[in-house]
């Protein structure tokens, strides 16, 4: 759901659907017909995604002016040649500003989910080898994190190590951590009880090399596909925090907290919420293409 | 299935002792204490040192923990620090505003959602289906706060169609207290509603695809009667899924929408209660707020196994 | 004044000065109304009835006067409490509760109390109630009012309706103090009977033109016309008064403009453009009696080496912070005494920028390069505006500032504890200079108000004596050297003294603004 900070929660439900759902047989034509779809939009979503990534790391080059120049004497100045999305309310250059909150978008996205899918990886991988008590252990810490409301988590990290962007990061890594280690748990336990590996381990293969060879490849894909759409919710969660105050302090802005600090000039001069409002829907929705792209080349289940 | 409660239950307990620790450690670490925030102009520092002696929060925190843990375990969650009212009392007045709103968001994504999944699965690919997909997309990646600050421009200043602000108790004012949900339950059920229309969507079409469905219209039987009779059905249990899921975390969890609503609900609550470091209260929401959540998702599994025999949820 | 006759004269106040002060008191504040203010509400008669409903920032924490410590409460306790001396909208003190007073000596105040008060409750109001309300300021355990009545040693009654406070000290400053919360009557019987419960439920407690109903939190607060007030000329007029808080500015100046509410309590600057254009909005400019500064931390570097907090002065431009964040809505401040007050010295500049200056203070400060440090800020967007440009302007003298946003239980944490560089503080001021000023640059041990740790025996001296010297003439240039040396030693940067612009439907008639920033509705009423 979009502003919430967890995501829809559908893809740790998923493993517990496949026995149900498997259809034996299905037609090729729609198959067919729905990945080409799919696959019209992929590229676009990827170049929004390139795009990005672009604009974030040559800023300094593409940003027509200073991000952080003040100019009280212009504030709220209409888009016009000079500044092609206007000014804010100290006379700082919107659009300047809004290629330059690209990295710290896209750092918040990318970091937190990044930490999450390692942290996460490695409790599911060490609860589904384990086993027993261990793995009861993780999982109930797993259940923990879910049931605990992330917007309060998020609050309190903010108070507790200053309102920086580390702390939304690090609450945010903790959020998405369950889907991830539930993900690769089900891999490990999937995995464990087939022939090869017994095969392998009674040959006196080591843990780590069986999770090394057998493991990670076949999760991979659910890993990648997991990773791509909490990217794009991690990146809106941020926007949503920076709503409450928490986040990157100023002077520099990430697209959340323009869109926070324009809020009260919604009617005087829109463009300061819009630019940052159109640059974080567009990137949302070409990671959400990308995500979609990715679930439907390496998830077997999800067809449609 | 009183076996799957019960079993349930008993597996919820270490969870919800994890929350307790973690909620304690970390409104606990926050910086700032309640009687400074509540007594921000005093400088009477024996008065402030009074009431901290009172409320045992000089006490080792281990202690402290203790106690609290005790209290909860003979049914007591303390009291709120700024109130003196009971965490229980604060939780119920502000529990009514937060289960309307979800109620309400619930049923509008609803309306919104069936007829456009339905309808973009049976006509995949045409326009609509476009649309509905553009639709979906929208809901998804539109940043809550932005919808919510657009629907109040549009419809509250610009239209007047709808009061902006403030919460009426629709069992109260029937009109009156649906118009003063609609708005935010507007903003919250367009997100909902493009989840379920996508998940219903994407079920349905496999559904769709399963070969009784061939069958069926091999001898002859009208479309729509292939969707709302078999079809329909099947494809509801992802739709469940998200649905339920989403009701647990929508009670806490439309914190920004009551801020901008000023809708006196439970996120609200929480929010505020962490900003004025009231630690009974903010450690006896979030458990009940887990309680919700836990419960929202036995709900969602027994419902599994009602809708499909075949899932049996061990 | 009041004060001056006091001093003047042993005798009672003159019979015919008293009838005087009773017919303003009991005409209300309607003759004291500036002519122009009152010709813009128009020339009709009042009329009764009609829900007023308010739409304020942030809820109420208690209705009980006493234990409160929050600005939001007194805006409902000065309709539904009335304290012994209340305020004219020029800052003068008149008769509240307290018909007279004068002072046999400098150590005792006489307090002829008004006949024929009840509380809602039904209870008379007398001396008894009046010595029951100071004990209950100072020895009840959770009571906020002990530090500002920390100078009254006993309480006596005289007759059925006198009582003579004894104070520890001379205190000039006590009369002030007491047309807000600590002079405020609440019903003995009603604190006996209901103990803990008046916090949320003030049924019966007060004198006031209004009386409570209900309070449902974060709901709605509702009050209710008494028709039994005492004061039978003029109002009150509305039927019912209706606060409610709206905790998003926008959406509360939305809501003023639809029609949702009829009264808001402050209006951003940003807004007041906007809003002064809109036909169907009236905003009315209230100058505060707030001071908003940056308290400078003299216990730690940087700012404990003098001249690196005069280098910071010098290079902050207080006219471009004025202008471009708060929109002039507000003047730059010379220091902790706002306009409004009769203690303001205009021949005093506020600091001036002036960068060839400032890098010779750093030099004097063993930092010719500059230097750096962290200021710590309540995370609203104003405070980030406003610490965005003082960022910038400090960066041309070569001080670099990292700003840290809080929330404002750290920010009272960090200041309490004085653990900060620069820490912003936003003090919404006192009818008394010495409100404004004493608890914060007096020398003190152990938490306090003194965020900034100043500790100078002059600034000590002056601070006493203005509290000893009962003349305001003289307390005024006490208050001028004050001043100066302030501006000398820096215990907090001044920035502006705002303007606390508040916004009407042009339904509200009769709207008397009074500096302190209290919206009193016993004369509104509804057209």
């Amino acid at each position: 759901m979009a502003g919430s900070i967890r995501e829809s929660g559908f893809a740790e439900r998923t493993p517990a659907l496949p026995a149900a759902t498997a259809a034996p047989r299905a037609e090729r034509r729609w198959i067919v017909l729905r990945r080409a779809a799919r696959a019209r939009l992929a590229p676009v979503g990827a170049a929004v995604v390139l795009l990005a990534v672009l604009a974030a790391v040559l800023a300094p080059l593409l940003s027509p002016h200073n991000p952080l120049t003040q100019n009280l004497g212009n504030t709220l100045a209409r888009p016009d040649r000079i500044h092609p999305l206007g000014t804010d309310n100290v006379g700082r250059d919107v659009l300047s500003r809004v290629i330059w909150g690209t990295r710290i978008s896209l750092v918040a996205g990318f970091a937190s989910v990044t930490m999450a899918l390692v942290a996460g990886s490695l409790l599911g991988l060490l609860a589904g080898y384990w086993g027993g008590r261990a793995d009861s252990l993780v999982m109930r810490l797993m259940d923990a994190v879910l049931s605990f409301p992330p917007l309060v988590l998020a609050l309190a990290l903010g108070a507790v190590l200053g309102a920086g962007l580390t702390g939304v990061l690090i609450a945010l890594s903790v959020v998405y951590t369950p889907a991830f280690a539930r993900l690769m748990r089900g891999q490990v336990l999937s995995i464990k009880s087939r022939d090869y590996v017994e095969a392998a381990r009674a040959l006196g293969a080591s843990g780590w090399r069986i999770a090394g060879r057998h493991v990670l490849p076949n999760a991979a894909a659910a890993i990648v596909v997991q990773a791509g759409l909490s990217v794009a919710f991690a990146i809106l969660a941020e926007a949503s925090l920076s709503f409450l105050g928490l986040g990157i302090q100023p002077p520099a802005a990430s697209w959340g907290s323009m869109i926070n600090a324009g809020r009260g000039y919604l009617q005087q001069a829109p463009w300061i919420v819009f630019g940052p409002g159109a640059a974080l829907f567009v990137t949302v929705v070409g990671l959400n293409f990308v995500g979609d792209a990715l679930r439907d080349a390496l998830d077997p289940r999800a067809r449609f | 299935m009183w076996q799957l409660i019960l079993h349930r239950m008993v597996a919820t307990i270490p969870v919800l002792f994890l929350v307790s620790a973690g909620v304690f450690m970390l409104i606990h670490l926050t910086p700032g204490d309640p009687i400074d925030a509540m007594m921000a102009e005093s400088v009477d520092a024996g008065v402030k040192e009074t009431l901290r002696r009172d409320l045992g929060l000089d006490r080792p925190l281990a202690l402290q923990y203790a106690h609290w843990m005790g209290r909860i375990l003979q049914g007591d969650l303390g009291q709120s620090i700024r109130n003196r009212e009971p965490v229980i009392e604060n939780v119920g007045r502000r529990i009514r505003p937060s289960l309307q709103l979800a109620a309400l968001a619930m049923a509008i994504s609803l309306v919104v959602a069936f007829p456009i999944g339905i309808l973009s699965a049976a006509r995949r690919n045409s326009p609509l289906d476009g649309a509905g997909s553009l639709f979906s997309l929208f809901g998804i990646c539109m940043p809550n706060f932005l919808l919510a600050l657009l629907l109040i421009f549009f419809f509250g200043v610009t239209l007047r169609w709808l009061p902006i602000s403030g919460y009426t108790d629709p069992f109260e004012e029937p009109l009156a207290g649906l118009r003063s949900l609609a708005l935010p339950a507007i903003t919250l059920g367009l997100a909902l509603a493009a989840v379920i229309m996508r998940t219903l969507r994407s079920s349905m079409l496999e559904a769709l695809a399963e070969d009784y469905v061939r069958t069926a219209r091999a001898k002859g039987v009208s479309e729509w009667r292939v969707i709302g009779g078999h079809v329909l059905r099947n494809a509801l249990i992802p739709v469940v899924t998200v649905m339920g899921l989403q009701l647990g975390t929508l009670i806490g969890g439309a914190v920004i929408t009551e801020y901008v609503f000023a809708l006196p609900g439970v996120g609200r609550l929480v929010v505020d209660a962490v900003f004025a470091r009231d630690y009974p209260l903010v450690q006896g929401v979030v458990l009940l707020i887990a309680v919700g959540y836990i419960v929202s998702n036995l709900i969602v599994d027994l419902l599994y196994g009602w809708i499909d025999p075949r899932i049996r949820i061990r | 004044m009041p004060s001056n006759r006091a001093r003047s004269s042993s005798r009672a106040v003159s019979r015919r000065a008293f009838l005087r002060l009773s017919a303003l008191a009991a005409g209300g504040l309607a003759p004291l109304t500036a002519p122009g203010a009152r010709r813009a509400w128009g020339q009709a008669a009042p009329k009764k009835g009609g829900t007023l409903r308010v739409g304020f920032y942030v809820e109420a924490a208690t209705m009980d006067p006493h234990l409160s410590g929050s600005k939001v409460d007194r805006q409902v306790y000065h309709n539904i409490y009335e304290p012994l001396v209340t305020l004219d909208n020029k800052l003068g003190l008149r008769p509240g509760l307290a018909e007279s007073w004068q002072q046999p000596d400098a150590k005792t105040i006489v307090f002829k109390l008004r006949q024929g008060v009840k509380f809602h409750d039904g209870t008379d109001f007398n001396a008894e109630a009046a010595k029951f309300n100071f004990n209950r300021m100072k020895t009840e355990p959770k009571s906020v009012r002990k530090g500002e009545l920390a100078n009254v040693e006993s309480v006596d009654v005289v007759d059925a309706y006198t009582i003579r406070l004894h104070l520890r000290r001379p205190d000039a400053a006590l009369l002030a103090t007491l047309t807000d919360r600590a002079g405020m009557m609440v019903s003995p019987k009603v604190i006996q009977e209901k103990g803990a419960e008046l916090e949320r439920n003030a049924r019966g407690a007060g004198t006031g033109p209004f009386q409570f109903v209900e309070w449902v939190k974060d709901a709605h607060l509702i009050l209710r016309r008494n028709d039994a007030y005492w004061n039978k000329s003029g109002g009150p007029y509305l039927e019912q008064i209706r606060y409610r808080p709206i905790p998003d500015d926008t959406v509360k100046l939305q809501s003023l403009q639809t029609g949702e509410i009829d009264v808001m309590d402050y209006v951003q600057p940003r807004d007041v453009a906007a809003v002064k254009a809109d036909r169907n909005v009236v905003v009315v400019d209230v100058p505060s009696l707030a001071d908003f500064a940056y308290q400078l931390n003299h216990t730690r570097p940087p700012f404990n080496v003098k001249a690196l907090r005069q280098a910071l002065a010098y290079a902050v431009d207080l006219e471009q912070i004025v202008k471009g964040v708060w929109l002039n809505v507000g003047v730059p401040a010379n220091g902790p005494i706002p306009p409004t007050s009769w203690a303001y010295d205009s021949s005093i500049p506020f600091i001036k920028r002036d960068l060839a200056k400032a890098k010779a203070k750093l030099a004097e400060g063993g930092k010719p390069g500059g230097f750096s440090f962290t200021v710590t800020t309540n995370n609203i967007p104003i405070n980030i505006q406003e610490a965005e440009v003082i960022q910038a302007q400090l960066a041309e003298a070569g001080i670099a500032m990292k700003v840290k946003l809080v929330d404002s239980a750290t920010l009272l944490s960090d200041g309490n504890s004085k653990n900060y560089e620069m820490i912003s503080y936003q003090w919404s001021g006192r009818p008394d200079p010495d409100g404004n000023t004493y608890q914060f640059y007096k020398t003190s041990s152990g938490v306090s108000l003194n965020w900034s740790g100043i500790s100078n025996p002059q600034i000590d001296a002056i601070l006493d004596k203005t509290r000893e010297t009962p003349r305001q003439a003289d307390r005024k240039k006490l208050f001028s050297e004050l001043v100066r040396l302030l501006q000398d030693e820096l215990p907090m940067l001044f920035i502006v003294h705002p303007i606390e612009p508040k916004a009407f439907s042009p339904r509200v008639q009769g709207y008397d603004p009074v500096p302190d920033g209290m919206m009193r509705f016993r004369e509104v009423w509804l057209k």
